[in-house]
């Protein structure tokens, strides 16, 4: 930030690209700065806020640089901004969706410590203050539907006590969900990751269907009857009353078309007519379910013979029709002649979500026709199946777990969110400013550019690393980003409390060079900040908890910069204690407390322990060479760490071994936030040297 | 039951926050679920430099008792003498509420910065006191 911002001030055109959904970085995420104490929000929120409106900056959030590559001009650099599925433009950041989202993933603004939604804006200071929602594709138990129905959105509604929701959920997906949680093999089931787990059954996705569907119907017994759109242009003909034939009339009439369904028969439900009841499905539920079409302003011909020819002549735009099941048949609709055929199900209602999927996709089809355009865009909601998987004839029907509304939540409880959004779709309908976009896709971007700045900062020790320590094993062992957070004014407890029991913890300890000077862990490097920030949350918690106490486990203690020694002697003066001593082991003791093992170097010596509430790592800096891959032929050199080697820091601080790429902050080695300013402001000069030496700058 | 009415009446305060610090700032009280008063309904602007002392006289002529201005003080991002402009709009404003007849006391301004949200509801709470002693 301080770069751009230098530079912009310089009257360059600066392009800044963050990974994250705000800028910020880890400082905006910290309570107190040290050695002044000043709150660090309030110091990064203006620069924020200047990056933000700064008229010679573009902000590129929650994007990924792919590719720089340099050319006659400089250097032409790919960014790949990430799908949030949330139009920024749109959004105003009201938080309306975050209430809603049924799904909760660990907050990473809070090192996990609590949750937060799918959809999400990082934090209220972010900049931009927009939402995103966090989506890996679908989940397994949606890709396997072949009616292309989001089971995992329903599981997930479900999950949040919202059935009638749920209902709805599916109704736009398919007219019958009653009638597939009787007749459907349930491959959703077959492919969720729970039920591949170790001890792990998978989530009964047909009973929470059967227990939502049988619910909703028992409520809305009757359907409120659209009137059949007057769309003389889109105007269907649909030779089949069965279940393909109405998914394919129920979605056409749900935009817009108007769409007549001829049968010979009677009544129409094909070979549902009469239910299935081996299966448990009665007519009566079959002809619930065939109001759903009608309701949705479908007219059904009863009792009448239809052709494609004799509709052509009639005037329909185009005609859907079923064709007679033979081994070799295309397990998928076909268009041929503006007409839309696909397979007859004849005697397998067991295939009854194939028959509702190729309805979805023959309607595509159909829209695709009369409005011609192209259907690959929309036929990607409903996946065309391969024919291997469709099984061969089984009479024997599961039967849906049953459940009541009391067991549901615990039966669903253990979902995993594969694919994080389920595509519950109730941030779609709140959202006032109709921002959000499923279908959205992300958005690449070339830019040209004379110079690059790298300033990707720094990442922390993984203290899962140094499994005696017990981090990740123990709840009451945290780390010191964990502790800062504990401590923001922003802080997720509003309370200083360990995380196991939510006791306020009486006696804390730091482990001072967890990772850092430390040859077994790989950095044998001190990194600068940790003593200090170790003794700044010592004085702040012995501020926000007067009668607590705390130790600091140091190897020496480096209060090196202007004010530190002070700052240091303040926290000794303060009650801290200092031990002197390296700390191998911590161990979990009664009531989730824990005992660290230290080697005592400067009192009697020896191997001694102590108890303690809650341990602190105060783990070390490592670098975050990741950027280095995109550079391609302009690799810049790193150090033995694998930060950015400058090619002499003493004189020129900032300039790497690549003509026209420099290094800003963190990224080049461990510094304190000063150091980190002081750094950047020296780069963007070498920068702007750079750009006035070449003639950059006109 | 009888419902005490007086008590139950809350001032309503308009408070101008600022789009970049003190909006965020009064957003984290809320999402800290800390308790003030309901009668505060924020409007966010971009900069307190550039609210026009006309709007204070408008809303306290039409229906709310008191007008706060959650300034930006030395955060502003925009400009450098951000407090002293707003400080001239607010002493405009306390001049033109004079004129018309209305206790200048109705308007405070106070500096928030993007975590001060105890800091707002506390601000909240005093103004609050001040306006009940104002109608009483």
């Amino acid at each position: 930030m301080e770069s751009a911002v230098t530079l912009a001030d310089m009257g360059f055109d600066v392009a800044l690209v963050e990974k994250e959904a705000s800028i910020g970085g880890k400082m905006i995420l910290l309570s107190k700065v040290f050695p002044t104490l000043d709150c660090s929000s309030c110091i990064s929120t203006p620069k924020m806020a200047a990056v933000a409106n700064h008229p010679r900056i573009t902000l590129f959030t929650y994007s990924n640089v792919k590719s720089v590559k340099r050319d006659a001009h400089g250097f032409r650099v790919r960014v790949v901004s990430r799908n949030s599925y949330v139009d920024p433009q749109k959004c105003t950041g009201c938080s309306q969706c975050e209430t809603v989202c049924t799904v909760a993933r660990p907050d990473q603004f809070n090192d996990g410590m609590i949750a937060r939604r799918a959809i999400y804006i990082p934090f209220p200071q972010s900049v931009p203050k927009k939402a995103v929602i966090e989506k890996k594709g679908l989940s397994p138990c949606s890709q396997a539907c072949p009616a292309g129905i989001r089971a995992h959105g329903i599981v997930s509604l479900a999950r949040a006590g919202k059935f009638r929701e749920a209902a709805k959920r599916h109704l736009e997906d398919s007219p019958f969900p009653a009638a597939l949680s009787c007749l459907c093999y349930a491959p959703c089931e077959n492919r969720c990751t729970k039920g591949k787990t170790k001890k792990g059954a998978p989530i009964p996705i047909k009973g929470v269907s059967s227990l939502m569907a049988n619910g909703y119907y028992g409520s809305n017994d009757q359907v409120a009857i659209k009137t059949a759109p007057d769309a003389p242009e889109k105007r269907v003909a649909v030779m089949d009353a069965g279940p393909a034939g109405l998914s394919a009339a129920y979605h056409l009439a749900l935009n817009g078309y108007e769409v007549t369904v001829f049968t010979k028969d009677s009544a129409p439900g094909g070979i549902l007519a009469e239910g299935v009841p081996e299966a448990g499905l009665s007519r009566e539920l079959v002809a619930r379910e065939i109001d759903n079409v009608i309701g949705a302003g479908v007219i059904i011909d009863t009792d009448t013979s239809m052709t494609p020819e004799e509709a052509g002549r009639r005037g329909f735009a185009a005609a859907l029709a079923p064709v007679p099941w033979n081994p070799d048949l295309v397990m998928d609709p076909v268009v041929k002649d503006g007409i839309v055929t696909y397979p007859e199900l004849v005697d397998r209602p067991y295939l009854l979500a194939h028959a509702i999927g190729w309805g979805r996709r023959a309607a595509v089809m159909v829209q695709a026709l009369v409005e011609k355009r192209n259907s690959e865009d929309a036929l990607v909601l409903v996946p065309a199946l391969k024919r291997e998987k469709i099984p061969a004839k089984d009479p024997h029907y599961t039967v849906a777990t049953k459940l009541s509304e009391e067991n549901v939540q615990e039966a669903v409880s253990g979902c995993l969110d594969c694919g994080v959004c389920s595509e519950c779709r109730q941030c779609v309908e709140v959202c006032p400013g109709g921002a959000i976009d499923l279908a959205m896709k992300p958005s690449t971007c070339e830019i040209d550019t004379d110079s690059v700045v790298l300033a990707t900062g720094f990442r922390l020790f993984d203290p899962a690393r140094k499994p005696l320590l017990g981090y990740s094993r123990y709840p009451n062992v945290i780390t010191a980003m964990q502790m800062d957070r504990l401590l923001a004014p922003t802080r997720p407890y509003n309370a200083l409390l360990r995380p196991s029991d939510g006791k306020i913890p009486g006696n804390i300890a730091f482990v001072l060079c967890t990772g850092s000077r430390d040859v077994n862990a790989g950095n044998p490097r001190c990194s600068r900040i940790c003593c200090m920030y170790s003794i700044k949350q010592a004085q702040l918690i012995m501020g926000a908890l007067p009668i607590s106490e705390v130790t600091i486990y140091y190897i020496d203690i480096r209060a090196f910069g202007k004010g530190y020694d002070e700052f240091f002697q303040q926290a000794e003066g303060m009650g801290t204690h200092f031990v002197k001593g390296k700390v191998v082991r911590v161990e979990e003791v009664k009531d989730q407390n824990l005992r660290v093992h230290f080697e005592d170097m400067e009192g009697k010596g020896g191997l001694r322990q102590a108890n303690h509430d809650l341990v602190v790592l105060s783990v070390g800096a490592i670098s975050n060479p990741g950027i280095v891959k995109v550079l391609g032929d302009d690799r810049v050199e790193q150090d033995e760490l694998s930060y950015i080697r400058e090619v002499d820091g003493t004189v020129e601080p900032g300039r790497t071994s690549v003509d026209g790429i420099f290094v800003a902050g963190a990224a080049s080695g461990p510094k304190d936030i000063p150091d980190s300013v002081v750094h950047a402001g020296a780069a963007s000069a070498q920068a702007a040297s750079y750009l006035i030496r070449t003639g950059a700058l006109k | 039951m009888i419902v005490d009415v007086k008590s139950t009446v809350l001032p309503k305060i308009l408070v101008f926050s600022t789009d970049s610090i003190s909006d965020p700032g009064i957003d984290l009280a809320g999402a800290s679920h800390m308790d003030y008063s309901t009668g505060a309904m924020v409007i966010s602007v971009p900069c307190s430099s550039g609210i026009h002392p006309g709007w204070i006289l408008h809303a306290l002529k039409n229906g709310f008792d008191g007008v706060f201005i959650a300034a930006d003080g030395t955060d502003c991002p925009f400009l450098e003498d951000c407090t002293a402009r707003t400080g001239n709009i607010v002493a405009a404003a306390q001049a033109l509420l004079k004129e018309n007849g209305i206790d200048p006391m109705r308007l405070k301004m106070a500096a928030i910065c993007s975590v001060c949200s105890e800091s707002f509801v506390s601000h909240v709470e005093k103004f609050n006191s001040v306006l009940l002693k104002l109608e009483a």
